[in-house]
């Protein structure tokens, strides 16, 4: 019956989202049109760390003309229940934010109040008139100071600080570190970044009928939003809709659900009028999720081979002042703990993770989530047991890999590495990098021209696709992992394929429809796919975490398959045959061997939806529309290596990249040219976390980095051209076998980087153990060491 | 900040006159009073550069100019690159090698584009990077968006060989 992904699949097809994106008629949400008597919102931000609200005194804002009203957050708290993520984790402390701060702000930036007006312009008249008396607080924002005695507290619901406290361990470690040749340890710092898709957040929420609330937000995760927008505002679920326009960049960030979500419907609902709020930069730095601020302290026990028995790892994540929603402020602290023994033979380790309650912006998710930081630590341990023990950092990879012949791998934590290119990956990397002729002429000397040059590896194993049982390992009992397709043979023949994503640059019009031509039998061009809209299509958990090409490709696939049989079957029925031996392809039917008698799908769709003589076959059913889910196992892991050549300027510790290799293993590859470009991108994103990017707030909690002049953007000058090659292991655990490829470009990047700069800087005895690596810093270490 | 005055400009080939509140920036007259909506809005605080327009023929940051002050000018924005039939050949670049990713700054780097290749017709390399360094994407990692500059001028001078 034919229709492996065999045709599209596997191809650069160029996208279909790229003509109207080019044109300027992409429909962002502060592109859409709005109704004439949309209401606009903005939010009076908190100024102050940590500070009692004495009093909200909107009387002159009110006397405004333009402006409809101002709401504190006594009022909202009448429409919107307090939003709180939901983990099921022994040793958390469950937290709860009320959408508008009452009585206490809990870190700068956190919203106050809300004025609504006429025009945006008008709203941020109001915003200026709004006077707020805060009393001042002591506030903390350093993960180690958080959990001292002394520090003050940042939630009632929250004691010491402390939202969780995680510990695993394998009998064995003790034993293996009493009879270690080594121990090796290190602390590694990381920096606190945030996304900044260039996009801002933004929302439009506008009463209709009859849906009662139709809400178009950027949001990564519409089902989930539309599932707590019903639950918080205490409303139908059914009389809502959510619909995703273009979203400019989402990268993890867009996967929180938002307290001005919340605010914007339950106004509409409440003043029945179209609500918009679009948020502006200043707005998007102190406000959207945060990541990163990481401390990893790590110890391995290690042979003279340079063989690690044991690791320990003590990681403390800063979950900020809310445990964020959905995810909450695990997210960071269980992934990294999970994930740091990456592609090597691990097996015995012992983790306490943390996570940390600060007077500081929530933290959730962005690309790649815990695993730079975790990598990092892990990669950066791997350097520096080769150079302990005098041995290349390639080896020591090599010696401690777990090989593709033992692939399945259970790894200590029990995730399942079902295929996987650890060493190959590894090896052809060195080959493009040419890693060996570098270290040979770094054997010369490091220090050439006034530069240090040195070579950075990450190798590393990447999370995505997971699925159910992957979430509740981690106490994200309510977080579902399936995701839905739903595929329609419409009565002209062609095909409308509905799937349970939203997406925000990753180009999922083309590539799903790959994915639907080949399976279906369908041509190409006769494929449009339609996401990122509660009403249509079935539920889902949508997109994030590298998911769309596992869940929604598998659930696409197995519709597909569904809708592929239905259509045998009437054309086995037309043509007198049987359905086995009936081939669908390039959108036709013909009994095998008969390819002359054949059936296009407009003439088999005809007969499904009674337009024509025909009848149907006995029992079968009107219309071509089939439905499938698939939740994939655990989690679906990818591995790639990265590597990066480097020059740090002795003289003002800048760092060029002169060199970076990429071998990525994300299983069967839809579109060559996309994996590649969602590469780039990310290892870009790593360049700027590894190098520029950090927001920066004072020992007071004051935000140093709340424009784009002070929070560095990596540009066009920053990024270099990259060598990238794919090896293709397709997942023996998914329908399909895909597997994620969304973070790796970033996880990768900041590890080989960092190791890079390091490796440039070994003979200087200096230790690289933080980020971003920024010229100030280098020079300084360079100076210290008398370089 | 009261009052409205009168500004007449050439957007896209078309005189528009207009009543604008003074303080109406350039960025906001196009996306909401002319309905332009193709010039986005990154940072208002002139980083970005996703709200790049040309201006009398340079490029500029159309949320740091308020549109009283750009009265008389000359204004092209991304809606007028591409005809019905096709895309602009910068444009056509941009789709072939995969320059864009979620497309918001997009609009931003072809007009910085255009301002690019009608100065220099064969930009190498570091000129091109150097002329895009004042765009930020945060989606492609640039090097899609080199290769489509540079393919868009050997295109571009093709096209006036013939």
């Amino acid at each position: 019956m034919s229709s492996d992904l065999q045709g599209a699949v596997g191809q650069s097809v160029l996208r279909r989202e790229d003509d109207y994106l080019l044109r300027g008629q992409g429909r962002f949400v502060d592109d859409l049109p709005t109704p004439l008597n949309t209401l606009h919102l903005a939010f009076v931000l908190s100024p102050y760390a940590h500070a009692r609200i004495a009093s909200i005194d909107a009387s002159e804002a009110l006397a405004l003309d333009g402006v409809v009203d101002v709401f504190t957050g006594a009022d909202l708290a009448a429409m919107v229940k307090p939003i709180a993520a939901q983990i099921e984790l022994p040793g958390y402390s469950p937290n709860a934010r009320d959408v508008l701060a009452i009585d206490e702000v809990r870190f700068a930036g956190e919203a106050v109040a809300v004025v609504v007006a006429e025009s945006q312009y008008l709203a941020e008249d109001g915003l200026e008139l709004v006077d707020v008396d805060y009393e001042p607080l002591p506030a903390v924002v350093d993960i180690h100071e958080a959990t001292e005695p002394a520090a003050p507290q940042v939630n009632p619901t929250v004691p010491g600080n402390v939202y969780f406290e995680g510990r695993f361990a394998t009998d064995g470690v003790a034993a293996a570190f009493d009879a270690a040749a080594h121990v090796i340890s290190e602390d590694f710092h990381s920096n606190r970044v945030t996304a900044v898709p260039i996009e801002p957040r933004g929302c439009l929420a506008v009463p209709e009928q009859p849906a009662n609330l139709v809400f178009y937000s950027s949001t990564q995760i519409h089902h989930l939003l539309r599932t707590a927008l019903a639950e918080f505002l205490d409303v139908a679920e059914s009389t809502l809709r959510v619909v995703v326009p273009d979203v400019g960049g989402g990268f993890g960030i867009k996967a929180a659900l938002y307290p001005e979500e919340f605010v914007c419907a339950a106004l509409a609902l409440r003043l029945r009028r179209p609500t918009k709020w679009v948020q502006d930069r200043y707005g998007a730095l102190l406000t959207d999720v945060h990541a990163r601020d990481n401390h990893y302290r790590v110890e391995a026990a290690v042979d003279d081979d340079g063989i690690v028995s044991a690791l320990r790892a003590e990681i403390r994540t800063n979950g900020g002042a809310y445990s964020a929603v959905p995810f909450g402020c695990t997210l960071e602290t269980t992934g990294g703990a999970r994930m740091i023994v990456g592609p090597y033979r691990i097996t015995e380790y012992e983790y306490t993770a943390t996570a940390v309650a600060t007077h500081t912006a929530p933290v959730l998710a962005y690309r790649g989530v815990a695993q730079p930081v975790c990598f990092m630590a892990i990669e950066g341990m791997m350097d520096r047991i080769a150079r302990r023990l005098e041995l290349d950092p390639a080896e020591v990879r090599l010696r401690n890999m777990v090989p593709t012949a033992e692939l399945p791998w259970n790894n200590v934590v029990g995730v399942r590495y079902d295929t996987g290119s650890f060493v190959e990956s590894l090896e052809l990397a060195m080959e493009m990098a040419g890693y060996d002729e570098f270290r040979a002429r770094q054997a010369n000397g490091r220090l050439v021209d006034g530069k240090y040059r040195g070579i950075g590896i990450c190798s590393f194993t990447e999370v995505s696709g997971t699925g159910a049982p992957g979430w509740r390992a981690r106490g994200l009992s309510r977080l579902p992992g399936f995701d839905s397709g739903t595929v329609k043979v419409e009565p002209t023949g062609k095909v409308t394929a509905f799937v349970s994503h939203a997406h925000s640059g990753q180009g999922h019009f083309t590539t799903f429809a790959q994915v639907v031509a080949d399976k279906l039998g369908a041509r190409l061009e006769d494929v449009t796919v339609v996401e990122g809209d509660t009403a249509a299509g079935p539920y889902g958990t949508n997109t994030f975490a590298s998911r769309s090409a596992v869940t929604g490709g598998g659930a696409l696939i197995r519709a597909s398959e569904k809708a592929r049989l239905k259509l045998a079957r009437i054309a086995a029925y037309m043509l007198e045959s049987t359905p086995e031996d009936i081939v669908v392809s390039d959108g036709q039917m013909h009994v095998a061997g008969v390819p002359s008698r054949a059936l296009s799908f407009a003439e088999v769709a005809e007969t499904a939806y009674a337009m024509n003589t025909t009848d149907l076959p006995e029992g079968e059913s009107f219309g071509i529309e089939e439905t499938d889910f698939y939740d994939p196992p655990l989690v679906t892991m990818a591995n790639a290596t990265h590597i990066a050549q480097v020059a740090v300027d002795a003289a003002d510790g800048t760092v060029d990249i002169e060199g970076y290799v990429v071998v990525h293993d994300c299983g069967r590859v839809i579109n060559p040219m996309i994996v590649d470009g969602q590469v780039m991108g990310g290892v870009a994103q790593g360049i700027g976390e590894a190098l520029m990017e950090e927001f920066v707030y004072d020992s007071d909690g004051q935000v140093r980095t709340a424009t784009l002049m002070d929070y560095l953007l990596p540009s066009s000058v920053d990024v270099p051209n990259f060598q990238i090659a794919h090896i293709e292991s397709p997942s023996i655990d998914t329908v399909g076998g895909f597997k994620g490829v969304g973070e790796g470009g970033l996880i990768g990047a900041v590890p080989s980087i960092v190791n890079a700069v390091a490796d440039a800087l070994a003979d200087l005895d200096v230790n690289v153990n933080t980020k971003p690596l920024r010229p100030a810093l280098l020079s300084r270490l360079i100076r210290q060491a008398g370089g | 900040m009261t009052g409205e005055h009168e500004v007449t400009v050439t957007v896209n080939g078309r005189s528009r006159r207009s009543r604008v509140e003074p303080r109406r920036l350039l960025v906001d007259y196009l996306r909401h009073d002319l309905g332009l909506t193709g010039t986005h809005i990154g940072c208002e605080q002139g980083v970005c550069g996703a709200c790049t327009v040309l201006l009398d023929g340079r490029t500029a940051r159309s949320c740091l100019h308020f549109a009283v002050a750009v009265d008389g000018s000359d204004i092209r924005t991304v809606e007028d690159l591409a005809d019905l039939d096709a895309l602009h050949p910068i444009q056509e670049m941009f789709h072939q090698k995969h320059a864009l990713q979620c497309g918001f700054c997009t609009p931003g780097f072809l007009l910085t584009t255009v301002e690019l290749l009608e100065s220099t017709p064969d930009p190498d390399e570091a000129a091109i990077r150097e002329a895009l360094m004042n765009n930020v994407c945060r989606c492609t990692g640039y090097a899609n968006i080199v290769d489509a500059v540079a393919e868009a001028a050997v295109e571009l001078r093709r096209g006036q060989q013939s």
